[in-house]
């Protein structure tokens, strides 16, 4: 029966995507990450339908190179809402289709049911090697190097950059991958909270506890996103030459510039669009 | 031909292995600390000696191996812990030494790759010199990754004898008694509810082949591991066995499987962690260095594992 249901849910065009793309998998239809082509379809089937809810903006999909590709956003809104709104944008809306290869926290794992949705759709631990291998197979990969530091941002500082990791540039030296520049703006306001409650996080082990302000008010449903619009930008690719294995200074100047770059388009962004729901 | 000694020959996998290489006309004794099984063939010579005891020594001075292949890692946990450790550390100690003393040109040493242990940070693949993170968690597997440290430390330090260290993922087949082949076996089996990895398998046929190429490929040293085609999750696996699974909630299914595991067969409780995290092994080198081609695919293999169980209800 849920074969039926899952048969029943999908989205003609989400299958249309998936034909057109050249994946390696095994003859069972697996890939060593546990992608699985046919949940993956299912899946993106119902990630589309959340993503309408948000009803995403999205320019400067031409800007994604063929072949390998880093694709680097800030990351806000609590949940990872905002790194399925790209992988979908990216499956239904480049030309050709891009199955994107996101990198998840290492936690991610140990949640039931989540992290086996996430491996077949394609989600890997966000691991050097994983990524360094999924690169140089020319694949896309999605990374949010703020981390959980920036979905668990507080409404405060809301739409200024955490300080980015040094891992994606590190690799994006070592296998010759440009960085495509990416700004989401709306997912910050889609689940607000006024503190990460750190204490209290740090005791139950996990990375952030969102507190949305109209929790008092609304218990549990506080925390089921607002119809924020998100748009999605997608800046010119940014190519970096030097070693991978460099001190860590000379990374950070490097990582500095994406981090201005992906800090400029939010801004210009936030000066553009007319309101938080439209 | 060679002059082999096979340590472990009471089970399956190392008789397995001592009977092809027989059949290519080497000449095979094994060795085993068990009772000689009632099964075991005439042709193949067995001794029993215990790989810590002064008797095995005389096995060895009188059979005068070119090679050893020291399959004879003990996997049984319901085994004391001592006994194990007696066995697998202070064991394959001694046989190293005797080896180094009589001269023998090779030693195989099949370890496991459950050493490397379930990790939710686990990357895909694992290569050979990648952390054995098994320990930390569970004691259980110390002697195995003691055995297993042993065994590199003699590859790297001594020209002689060629030591080549093995970790194959998960051995199945009609014949194979460990762990999870008998865990396949079951009619209803308990799976983490939630959780559902990829894992890989290897065919006993391609892992005496691997041992074969192990033992007879010029000027191999080093640690290799062992791998066949096809990752599949967890759920498949068991769906063609042909088993029903039960999904139990993670912070039960260990109790519930270290209890099963005094009743009857069961996973031990270390492979739990198995059934949540993927461990991904690469075998790119062995393959390169030996020109080892698995021949089995995945699902011939597990079907032929639970090919001797009767499924009707």
């Amino acid at each position: 029966m849920i074969g039926d249901l899952a048969k029943a849910s999908l989205d003609p065009e989400v299958v249309a995507a998936f034909d057109r793309l050249a994946i390696r998998t095994d003859e069972l239809g697996y890939d060593p990450w546990g992608f699985h082509r046919d949940s993956a379809r299912v899946l993106y089937s119902l990630s589309r339908q959340l993503a309408r809810y948000f009803r995403p903006v999205v320019t400067g999909l031409e800007n994604l190179p063929e072949g390998r590709v880093l694709i680097v956003p800030n990351h806000s809104g609590q949940l990872p809402f905002d790194g399925m709104v790209i992988a979908v944008t990216m499956l239904l809306e480049a030309q050709p289709p891009r199955l994107v290869r996101a990198m998840a926290e290492r936690w991610v794992p140990t949640l039931p049911f989540v992290g086996e949705a996430f491996s077949r759709s394609g989600v890997v631990v966000g691991d050097p090697i994983n990524c360094k291998n999924l690169l140089e197979h020319d694949n896309a990969i999605l990374v949010f190097p703020e981390g959980a530091r920036g979905s668990g941002k507080p409404w405060a500082r809301r739409y200024r950059l955490e300080a980015f990791g040094r891992g994606f540039m590190r690799l994006a030296l070592q296998t010759g991958t440009p960085i495509v520049p990416v700004s989401v703006v709306g997912a910050e306001e889609s689940i607000p909270s006024i503190t990460a409650l750190p204490w209290l996080a740090k005791r139950l082990g996990v990375p952030y506890i969102p507190v949305p302000p109209h929790l008092p008010l609304l218990g549990p449903l506080a925390y089921l996103p607002l119809p924020t619009r998100f748009y999605v930008d997608f800046g010119a690719p940014l190519t970096f030459e030097g070693p991978y294995d460099d001190e860590d200074e000379a990374i950070q100047e490097k990582v500095d510039v994406v981090q201005a770059t992906v800090q400029g388009m939010i801004d210009a962004r936030l000066a553009l669009r007319p309101g938080v729901f439209t | 031909m060679t002059r082999l000694l096979v340590t472990g020959v009471a089970g399956s996998l190392a008789r397995l292995t001592a009977l092809a290489l027989q059949r290519d006309g080497h000449d095979v004794a094994g060795v085993d600390y068990r009772r000689r099984p009632k099964d075991h063939p005439d042709a193949l010579p067995y001794t029993q000696a215990n790989y810590n005891k002064t008797r095995i020594e005389d096995v060895v001075r009188r059979f005068r191996p070119e090679t050893l292949l020291h399959l004879g890692r003990v996997g049984n946990l319901k085994l004391a812990v001592g006994k194990r450790f007696d066995l697998n550390v202070v064991g394959s100690g001694k046989l190293f030494e005797l080896a180094q003393k009589y001269d023998v040109a090779r030693v195989v040493v099949l370890s496991t790759f459950h050493i490397y242990g379930a990790h939710p940070a686990n990357h895909v693949p694992i290569a050979e010199d990648e952390p054995l993170r098994s320990g930390a968690d569970f004691p259980e597997l110390s002697d195995a990754v003691q055995l297993d440290n042993l065994a590199s430390q003699w590859a790297y330090r001594y020209a002689r004898p060629e030591t080549v260290v093995l970790r194959p993922t998960n051995v199945i087949g009609p014949d194979i008694k460990n762990a999870i082949s008998t865990y396949l076996r079951q009619r209803t089996v308990a799976r983490v509810l939630g959780f559902d990895p990829m894992w890989q398998f290897i065919h006993q046929t391609d892992v005496v082949e691997a041992i074969r190429l192990a033992a007879t490929t010029p000027k191999l040293i080093g640690v290799y591991n062992i791998a066949a085609n096809g990752t599949l999750p967890f759920s498949r696996a068991l769906e063609e066995c042909g088993a029903r699974a039960w999904p139990i909630p993670g912070p039960l299914a260990t109790q519930l499987l270290r209890t099963m595991g005094r009743f009857g067969p069961a996973l031990p409780p270390y492979l739990v962690d198995f059934c949540r995290y993927p461990v991904i092994i690469n075998d790119a080198r062995f393959r390169a260095e030996t020109g080892f081609v698995p021949k089995v695919g995945v699902l011939e293999a597990l079907r032929s594992t639970v090919s001797t169980v009767d499924r009707r209800d």
